[in-house]
């Protein structure tokens, strides 16, 4: 046995480690307390007038505003509407594969490929959406509100919209999160001893809701701790569909100007690295609260040996 | 073939001390089983011979060459593994050709078709090779297949193949996850034995229980927290126990054992009773008889230094019928003749009687003690 | 959601039920919204851009010829043409001489509505080159990703040295840190070093998979050591155990861990476009899409659709035919 072996297995993903995941982040810690840009031979330290202005500027607000009305948004929806999914799923006898199938297909597109596309579905004249809804004009459907002021002005404006902008996008992000939770969800239950059921409909659950409540969500929890954390995560992260819609500035009225679009637009296409690095330390702040309430809850039950 | 001799090897993680001192000589062509309760150190041992594991201090030479900073390929000992560890993704001939394509072949010959086209003879020997092994454990029709198709006994001789095929100069095996088909078990058991037998090699065999080791063995190690207590032949170890520990290992059911005093005169009271031998008086006041269950015998009526008990459980295996009595206090297993012992039923009262010059003597440190020379005491009394 | 337990029911009987239809009718809706861009980016891709303007001619359109106005325009003929031609129109005036080479050219640039879509999006952007640089970005970075952890999974799993511990909780620290969100420092690293705009920029960030690392190390802790101990008697190198002991008792999980990567990858557009700026030739998938709907003007929605379904089929394709392993692959890798 050689007993040096370790040290060359190690040493390449221990080194990369540190230079490509360690090290920035002290960089970016670093950097946001300057003023520099890139070209630039020399920088002055600035304090902390990065994150004065982040907290108070109002464009900033907006960041922030856009940032968690998406992660709100999407979180409970894609996480809700994947556990919904998979609880249907696992119920009906037939076709539970084809659904299965369907739902995740959003998950392996690119997502600026499906951006796009629902961009054209979206538009407001020519788009399928606005179109099939205009079709409802003269009809009972003028009952309502909506359709009734679509027909008689315009139907939404939907991304180009101030009112709509940000929950469009929203829509999108459920849309395409939603199945990653669903087969989450969907192992999650297959771990699930159907003698639990068994005995819970012996000692009385009578509805399906009763059974649920006692055996399916509690069995559930750390893939739902799991499931939320993830989506917080990459919801924190969304761009794709920002930059596809918004090439400049974040959307109407800066209602959809999310930070990682904030760091790419500060950092990389303004070249105010000092900026970009201050809201990437904000931002890594948020990831890492996360992470670690999720480690905490799961720490409680599972330790990897 | 060629010995192997361990001097003073001990071996400790961190704090735990595993193997403290253990000196072995095994000698060329032996067949040496390694016994013990779990944990007592017999597979770190085995492991430290194969250099699987390093030796936190003590010497390793095999045919009398220091072999300490000897790399575990280059020893040429084979192992089999409790496992078999087969690697799953190659059929049985390639499993066997590995360790013969890694020693005989260059790094360069090693390769696919270029390395065919540079060592043409080597590749052709080792082919050879292979098939004469697997001629001799029968496994020629196996050789295509890949472990998973195999069986249990299958598994164990493809294992033994990839042994066997670079003609090692020991072998070391850890028997195999025992078996729940006994007969299989049997059989399978004595395949190693055979080749032992046909190969005249060395052997270093960790049995799961004892009986393969009373069995098989030339000469078995009793293993206990880190020392061996005694190496000697089977029915060596099973007479003479040198030890109250290895007395018990050794032997199913286990051998009975009685707290008892030594007096004065050296004479040895269990109870109420006194046994025929004496022995010195200095090893007393407190020591431990023993008496396996065979050395006991079953008779109809309450006599003259008899034991009695109720019958609380009864083992038949046939043959024999081991009775367990409950002597009011300790409990006690008596082997039986099937006809007497099934006219006995629970809460029957039974008695036995000791056979004479069984009883074995150990000290409270559970060192075996002997009894004293001389003519026994004439007392009526008198037992074992 | 309200009848959980039906699952805990064999399905024998297929007999009309109430419940059961209404979750069909639910799953159903669902799956028509989860699926409509879908439907609109194929349609689209095949119809003619009128077509498209007007919303009709269903899922695969009328397929009627149409003429490309850009390639019209592109072989228009100028003077020194119809000079040229002059000859073979003996007694035409100029006027009629362009009007017959117009109709020819017409004709040459003719075709339907499928064919137009997908030739220009092949020849309108280097869509092919594209594709060549994904397959070249994520195979490096898959390759790369194995090589490093590998070992180190290995080591972290199998081998006792001093310092493991700390190496381990590095990398669950380490699994906290999303790639994206330190791009900054990143590119600018990559700046420094005169990186952007080339391969490299786009595979370093990802050579290391701490999550790869933690995955594999879960797996190979499942390997019973009897086998890596038979592999060192038999003479095999620590090394030589990691590919050839390791690797093929792995092979599932490293299937996950290839799908989880390549998606993930094949897909990403954030990190392309920062550190991949003007030049073409590097572009991958998404980034050249992009440039794609940057530069195009409304007729050419067709031809996007096109570039769009080529991006996204190679993946679907892959996922559709390897379903279970891919939903399997997901799964495992998602759940640390």
């Amino acid at each position: 046995m050689n007993r040096t072996a370790h040290i060359w297995f190690v040493a390449p993903a221990t080194l990369l480690m540190i230079v490509i995941l360690i090290l920035p982040i002290f960089a970016a810690a670093v950097l946001s307390f300057t003023d520099y840009s890139l070209g630039n031979d020399s920088f002055k330290w600035v304090g902390d007038k990065n994150y004065d202005r982040i907290f108070n500027r109002s464009s900033f607000q907006k960041m922030f505003t856009a940032t968690f009305t998406y992660v709100l948004v999407v979180v409970p929806l894609a996480v809700g509407l994947g556990l919904g999914v998979a609880l249907l799923i696992n119920s009906v006898s037939r076709f539970g594969d084809v659904y299965k199938t369907i739902y995740f297909l959003p998950v392996m597109a690119a997502l600026l490929a499906m951006a796009i596309v629902w961009e054209f579905t979206l538009h407001p004249s020519v788009g399928l959406i606005n179109q099939t809804l205009a079709r409802g004009c003269g009809t009972w459907l003028e009952w309502f509100a909506f359709f009734r002021n679509g027909c008689e002005k315009t139907f939404p404006l939907w991304l180009g919209d101030r009112d709509y902008a940000i929950w469009t996008v929203s829509f999108i992000g459920i849309w395409q999160g939603f199945g990653f939770n669903m087969v989450l969800y969907l192992a999650g239950l297959t771990s699930v001893p159907r003698e639990l059921y068994n005995a819970a409909e012996v000692d009385g659950a009578k509805t399906g809701w009763d059974r649920f409540r006692l055996v399916t969500w509690p069995m559930l929890g750390p893939t739902t701790v799991f499931v939320v954390t993830i989506t917080c995560i990459r919801s924190f992260q969304v761009f794709d569909t920002v930059e596809a819609f918004y090439p400049s500035g974040g959307g109407p009225s800066k209602s959809v100007y999310v930070m990682m679009f904030a760091i790419f637009e500060k950092g990389i296409q303004q070249n105010l690295i000092g900026m970009g690095s201050a809201i990437t330390v904000i931002f890594l702040g948020f990831v890492l609260i996360l992470t670690l309430t999720q480690r905490w809850l799961v720490e409680r039950r599972v330790h990897y040996s | 073939m060629v010995g192997i001799i361990l001097n003073g090897v001990t071996k400790s993680f961190g704090d735990t001390s595993v193997l403290k001192g253990i000196d072995l000589d095994i000698t060329d062509g032996e067949f040496l089983t390694l016994v013990g309760p779990s944990g007592c150190g017999k597979s770190t041992l085995l492991r430290i011979i194969a250099e699987l594991e390093q030796q936190s201090g003590g010497d390793v030479r095999i045919g009398n060459r220091l072999v300490n900073s000897v790399r575990a390929a280059e020893r040429n000992l084979a192992m089999v593994f409790q496992s078999y560890a087969l690697y799953q993704h190659l059929t049985v001939a390639q499993n066997m050709t590995v360790p013969l394509r890694l020693r005989e072949l260059g790094f360069f010959e090693r390769f696919p078709v270029i390395g065919r086209m540079m060592a043409r003879s080597k590749h052709a020997a080792i082919i050879e090779q292979v098939r004469e092994t697997a001629d001799v454990l029968q496994i020629g029709p196996l050789l295509d297949r890949k472990p998973g198709q195999l069986s249990g006994g299958q598994r164990q001789r493809a294992a033994l193949g990839r042994a066997m095929v670079r003609k090692p100069v020991a072998f070391l095996m850890n028997e195999p996850q025992s078996n729940p088909d006994t007969a299989l078990r049997v059989h399978m058991r004595a395949e190693p034995a055979e080749l032992h037998r046909d190969l005249g090699a060395t052997f270093i065999y960790v049995p799961h229980d004892q009986a393969a080791a009373l069995t098989m063995s030339d000469r078995m190690a009793v293993m206990m927290g880190g020392e061996i207590l005694q190496l000697a032949p089977p029915e060596e170890v099973y007479a003479n126990p040198s030890d109250l520990r290895v007395a018990q290992f050794v032997g199913s059911p286990k051998i009975n054992t009685w707290d008892a005093v030594v007096d004065e005169i050296g004479r040895i009271h269990v109870g109420e009773m006194v046994l025929a031998r004496r022995c010195n008086p200095g090893h007393g006041p407190r020591i431990t008889v023993g008496l396996r269950p065979e050395h006991l015998q079953l008779v109809p009526g309450e006599t003259m230094g008899s034991l009695s008990g109720t019958r609380v459980h009864r083992e038949n295996l046939g043959a024999d019928v081991y009775l367990h009595l409950d002597l009011g206090g300790p409990r006690i297993v008596v082997r039986a003749d099937p006809g007497m012992a099934h006219n006995l039923t629970i809460g029957d009262m039974a008695h036995a009687t000791p056979l004479r010059d069984k009883a074995l003597i150990f000290a409270t440190d559970g060192s075996r003690l002997s009894f004293a020379e001389g003519a026994p005491v004439a007392q009526a009394t008198e037992v074992a | 959601m309200t009848d959980v337990t039906l699952s805990a029911r064999p399905a024998t009987t297929l007999s009309w039920s109430w419940t059961e239809a209404l979750k069909h009718a639910v799953l159903i809706i669902g799956a028509l919204i989860v699926i409509l861009p879908f439907y609109v980016m194929v349609s689209y891709s095949l119809k003619s851009p009128g077509e498209i303007d007007r919303n009709e001619g269903g899922f695969f359109g009328a397929q009627e010829t149409m003429v490309n106005p850009r390639c019209v325009k592109r072989a228009e003929p100028d003077r020194t043409a119809i000079e040229a031609a002059r000859p073979d129109f003996p007694g035409k005036t100029d006027r009629e001489i362009k009007a017959a080479m117009m109709e020819q050219i017409e004709a040459g640039c003719s075709s339907r509505p499928v064919v137009f879509n997908y030739t220009m999006a092949f020849s309108e952007a280097p869509l092919l080159r594209y594709l060549l640089n994904g397959v070249i970005v994520t195979a490096s970075i898959f390759l790369i990703q194995n090589i490093v952890a590998l070992p180190c999974a290995y080591a972290l799993a199998k081998l006792r040295w001093r310092g493991r511990n700390f190496v381990f909780t590095m990398v669950l620290f380490c699994l906290l840190i999303p790639v994206h969100a330190i791009a900054l420092p990143l590119y600018l690293g990559l700046a420094k070093l005169g990186l952007t705009n080339t391969y490299a920029a786009l595979i370093i960030p990802w050579t290391i998979s701490v999550f790869g690392i933690f995955l594999m190390r879960q797996f190979f802790m499942t390997v019973p050591d009897d086998l890596i101990d038979a592999a060192r008697m038999d003479g095999m190198s620590e090394f030589g155990i990691i590919w050839k002991v390791m690797l093929p008792t792995a092979i599932p999980a490293l299937l996950a861990f290839a799908i989880f990567s390549v998606v993930a990858h094949w897909n990403d557009y954030f990190w392309p476009r920062i550190v991949v700026t003007g030049t073409r030739e590097l572009f991958t998938p998404p980034l050249g899409l992009r440039e794609f709907k940057g530069d195009a003007d409304g007729s050419f929605f067709g031809p996007m659709m096109a570039t769009a379904t080529v991006i996204v089929t190679p993946l679907i394709v892959a996922f559709l035919l390897a379903q279970r392993r891919f939903i399997e692959g997901i799964t495992q890798t998602g759940m640390k």
